[in-house]
């Protein structure tokens, strides 16, 4: 029976699905769930700063709202936002203390970074929480024109000195695929002693309501095709990075799962597929994997990870293709 | 039926208030410049834990009673929250009648004294003066006269102790002898009821005694309330923390009919920063109860000594101005004010800022603490500090403090004191679990009769408003009273 172990962040996984951060991995039941299910790994949902700016505004109308409550000149509604993060936190503090206690796969914390003064100082505590790693969900949206891609890639770099100097536990950086100069952007992340890229993040994208001229939501979650950008990048990074590569975005399938890999992920962070088709989901891509390694005779995945990185494609311009001229001049 | 405004009018109308307001023109009266508080010199008071105003003389308290236009709609009154007939007690003044001045202050505040040292009158009564509203003026000192009227009849020797109702038998009890539950007890017992106070710690007084220093409240004000109560026949029980030396439940098995929780918002909070657990950090809870009740600030005595020479206090509101400048009078030489935002936007009375910056309290605005760093015993003995700007407003219309990138700087302290706002006392719903609070944990309470979710429970103060004032949580503390008086009626009709 073929081995289905591999190495992540320095941690041992049973197998390379780790259930990506989101609402999945919420609380501690769902969390114990997926354990049940299969999952190698989890990521406990985004610490968000934003989100705490959300109850804070949420919090201080209601105190304007209800005479009961003194808010003129109160002390601690003048920090009721460090009050709400530290509630926040403790809650989160909490739920890795429980999940902990009660898991045997590895449990890794995720906080959403939009700059290096945020939660940079909590990290510790995450880690004396107990989280086996943590990943940093690094999430800016180059919107200000008046910043330059310097400054941008800069807070990536500032938020990683920060918070290696803060925890001993592996970290891993979600990185954004918006870059000029994608491949050296990794590659000097990878230099900064981390233990792990995770590519890519997928943003939140709004669309409009034409009929009723307002803002939706759309495509909550991904389609398959949209793994193609990560197989891409993994492929071309895998043996030029000096740390370990995560695919995320778009991974739906064991045949997924198995491309991610032969480009040289170490793990696949799986999370619309889980969404979509349920918990279950977990055994049938494991099956997959099991039943083509097994076809092709291979015992461990190290065996065929990365065949088809880059490096060892005998094609290695395909990676490097982008207008496939000849294919698309084929199409009639 | 009448309303409070007919009241006010026909009031308004009598003889000696119409007089008064003839003697004198309008434009006389708005001419005279607001009067300005006696006070000991900065570099005097900061070495020493005399109260800093000193108080008006009586030529200075009728002459800015005298500004006082006497207005047809006062609505300086509608700012105060008990209600206080401000022009009548103004007009007494004015008159030359103290003593029915500070009557009038008492009608409605059981605590004159205090409230006129220690309200924001900046936001309450005077900031609805009409010098401020319309003519764009300094308000007629409300809060001094009101200290005025207060002081003259405690050094009179005429404090009228009210008289009391023929005793009922009726057992309450009151937790906690702060202003919301000490104002509780002067009404209940003035209508007949046997009334304890239960006080978690050796000082009654709550917070006017462990927390506001005695160089803006002296505790001899307080203690002449509470001398009063206790001729009136309230009994004070220290040391005894109700949930831990006896919990409502065994009280209610003493024969306890009624219950008043005002047990204020006396837990601390902190920024749960990296370092901030080394010693010589303090809550400002803590720092202010050790000087103002342990005697730390006197060399005779073995609390443990923490004058430090680099202070830092963090916030902005009173109890920061209060922890600051009690460091400085410890003998700190560098007495530091970190604060997010800027000096405008500190929740702290106005007159206390100001106090702090002319007795040499440096004020470090828009900079936030980010690590704290200690020597090898464990003592602070330096900080990180953050800049900050300020960003896009909240939903309250403040402008939210955002750090400044790669801005931070190390600041030599060897004591800090964090004053960062309170949450309410948790010990008394924690231990009644049908007691329903908040998300901010503090007590429901029905608006009205200030009864909680659990019957014969009232609460008031701290502990249903969050950290608040001194004025509101007396005010609670009456509204509670006739609450509870009603309810007890009602329950012993039934019997
Ligand atoms: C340093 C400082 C400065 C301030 N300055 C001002 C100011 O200038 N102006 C202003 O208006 N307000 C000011 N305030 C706020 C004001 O003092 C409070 O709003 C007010 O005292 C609240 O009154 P309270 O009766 O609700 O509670 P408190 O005054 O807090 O009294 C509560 C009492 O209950 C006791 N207690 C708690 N739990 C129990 C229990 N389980 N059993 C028995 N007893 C218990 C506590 O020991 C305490 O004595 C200041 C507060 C502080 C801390
Ligand atoms: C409902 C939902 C919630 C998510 N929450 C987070 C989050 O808190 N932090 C984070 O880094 N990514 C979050 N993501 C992004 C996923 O972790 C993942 O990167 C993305 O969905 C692409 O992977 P997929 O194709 O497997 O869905 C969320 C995604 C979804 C659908
Ligand atoms: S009690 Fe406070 S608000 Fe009311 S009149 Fe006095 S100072 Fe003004």
């Amino acid at each position: 029976m073929a081995d289905l172990t591999t190495k992540y962040l320095g941690l041992s996984l049973s197998n390379p699905i780790i259930i990506g951060s989101s609402g999945l991995c919420a609380s501690v039941d769902n969390i114990l769930d997926l354990e049940k299910a299969g999952a190698g790994a989890v990521i406990l949902k985004s610490l968000f700063e934003e989100q705490i700016m959300m109850e804070v505004d949420a919090s201080l109308r209601e105190a304007y709202r209800n005479d009961m409550i003194y808010s003129a000149k109160s002390e601690s509604l003048d920090y009721i936002d460090l009050h709400i993060r530290e509630r926040t936190l403790s809650a989160y503090i909490e739920l890795i203390k429980e999940a902990k206690k009660r898991l045997m796969i590895p449990l890794i914390a995720s906080i959403n970074c939009v700059s290096s003064a945020e939660w940079t100082n909590y990290a510790n505590r995450l880690e004396e929480a107990g989280a086996d790693a943590l990943e940093l969900n690094i999430a800016i949206l180059p919107t200000d024109e008046n910043t330059g891609a310097d400054k941008i890639e800069k807070v990536y770099f500032d938020i990683i000195e920060k918070i290696l100097s803060k925890v001993k536990i592996p970290v891993a950086v979600k990185m954004s695929p918006c870059f000029t100069n994608l491949a050296q952007m990794v590659k000097r992340l990878s230099a900064t002693g981390i233990n792990g890229i995770v590519m890519f993040n997928r943003f939140y994208t709004p669309d409009f309501d034409i009929n009723n001229f307002s803002e939706k939501s759309s495509n909550t979650f991904s389609a398959p095709s949209e793994s193609g950008n990560v197989r891409r990048w993994i492929g071309i990074m895998s043996s030029r990075v000096d740390c370990d590569l995560a695919a995320s975005t778009g991974v739906h399938s064991s045949e997924d799962m198995i491309k991610q890999l032969l480009a040289g992920a170490r793990a696949v962070q799986v999370v619309s597929a889980i969404y979509k088709n349920g918990k279950e989901h977990i055994q049938e891509m494991l099956g997959g994997l099991h039943r083509w390694m097994n076809e092709k005779g291979y015992n461990t995945i190290e065996q065929f990870r990365g065949k088809l990185s880059q490096d060892k494609n005998e094609n290695p311009s395909a990676y490097e293709r982008i207008q496939f001229m000849k294919y698309f001049s084929e199409i009639k | 039926m009448e309303t409070i405004s007919d009241i006010l009018k026909s009031e308004r109308q009598q003889a000696w208030r119409d007089e008064l307001r003839k003697s004198m023109k309008a434009k006389e009266r708005t001419s005279i410049p607001r009067v300005k508080m006696p006070e000991q010199d900065p570099h005097v008071r900061n070495k020493n834990h005399s109260e800093v105003n000193l108080g008006l003389t009586d030529e200075m308290a009728i002459k800015e009673a005298q500004r006082c236009l006497d207005c047809v709609d006062p609505t300086c009154i509608t700012g105060c929250p008990v209600g206080i007939n401000i022009p009548k007690f103004i007009k007494r003044i004015e008159q030359g009648e103290f003593l029915e001045s500070a009557k009038t202050l008492k009608e409605t505040n059981a605590l004159p004294a205090v409230c006129g040292r220690v309200c924001p009158q900046e936001v309450q009564c005077e900031a609805n003066c009409f010098y401020v509203q319309k003519l764009k003026k300094d308000p007629v000192a409300i809060g001094f006269l009101e200290r005025f009227a207060a002081d003259y009849e405690r050094n009179s020797g005429n404090i009228s102790v009210p008289g009391v109702d023929n005793k009922n038998g009726i057992k309450v009890a009151v937790i906690g002898s702060g202003p919301a539950g000490l104002a509780v007890a002067g009404d209940m017992i003035k209508w007949g009821y046997d009334v304890t106070v239960f006080e978690a710690l050796h000082e009654i007084g709550g917070v006017l005694k462990y927390g506001i220093p005695e160089f803006r409240l002296p505790n001899e004000i307080v203690d002449v309330e509470i001398d009063n109560l206790k001729q009136m026949g309230v009994k004070f029980e220290t040391n005894f923390i109700v949930g831990t030396t006896a919990t409502v439940d065994d009280l209610r098995k003493e024969g306890f009919e009624a219950f008043f929780v005002g047990s204020g918002a006396g837990l601390p909070k902190f920024m749960n920063i990296p370092g901030e657990n080394y010693r010589r950090i303090f809550s400002s809870n803590e720092y202010l109860t050790r000087v103002n009740l342990m005697n730390a600030a006197n060399p005779d005595y073995d609390t443990p000594v923490f004058s430090g020479k680099n202070v830092a206090v963090i916030g902005g509101g009173n109890t920061a101005m209060d922890s600051v400048r009690t460091s400085k009078r410890l003998g700190a030489d560098r007495s530091m004010i970190i604060y997010r935002r800027s000096i405008e936007e500190m929740p702290a009375r106005v007159e206390e800022v100001k106090h702090a910056q002319e007795e040499g309290v440096e004020f470090m605005n828009l900079n936030s603490p980010v690590e704290y760093f200690a020597d090898e015993k464990g003592n602070v003995n330096k900080m990180l500090v953050q800049k900050m700007e300020l960003g896009e407003p909240d939903s309250s219309g403040r402008r939210r403090p955002v750090p400044l990138e790669g801005s931070e700087y190390e600041v030599k302290v060897d004591t800090v004191v964090v004053a960062i706002g309170v949450s309410p006392n948790p010990l008394i719903p924690a231990s009644m679990p049908e007691l329903e609070v908040t998300d901010w944990g503090t007590i429901k309470v029905d608006k009205d009769t200030m009864q909680s979710s659990v019957e014969g429970i009232f609460a008031g103060g701290d502990i249903v408003r969050g950290g608040a004032t001194v004025i509101l949580a007396m005010g609670d503390g009456r509204k509670a009273a006739k609450g509870m008086h009603e309810y007890l009626k009602s329950k012993v009709g039934k019997k």
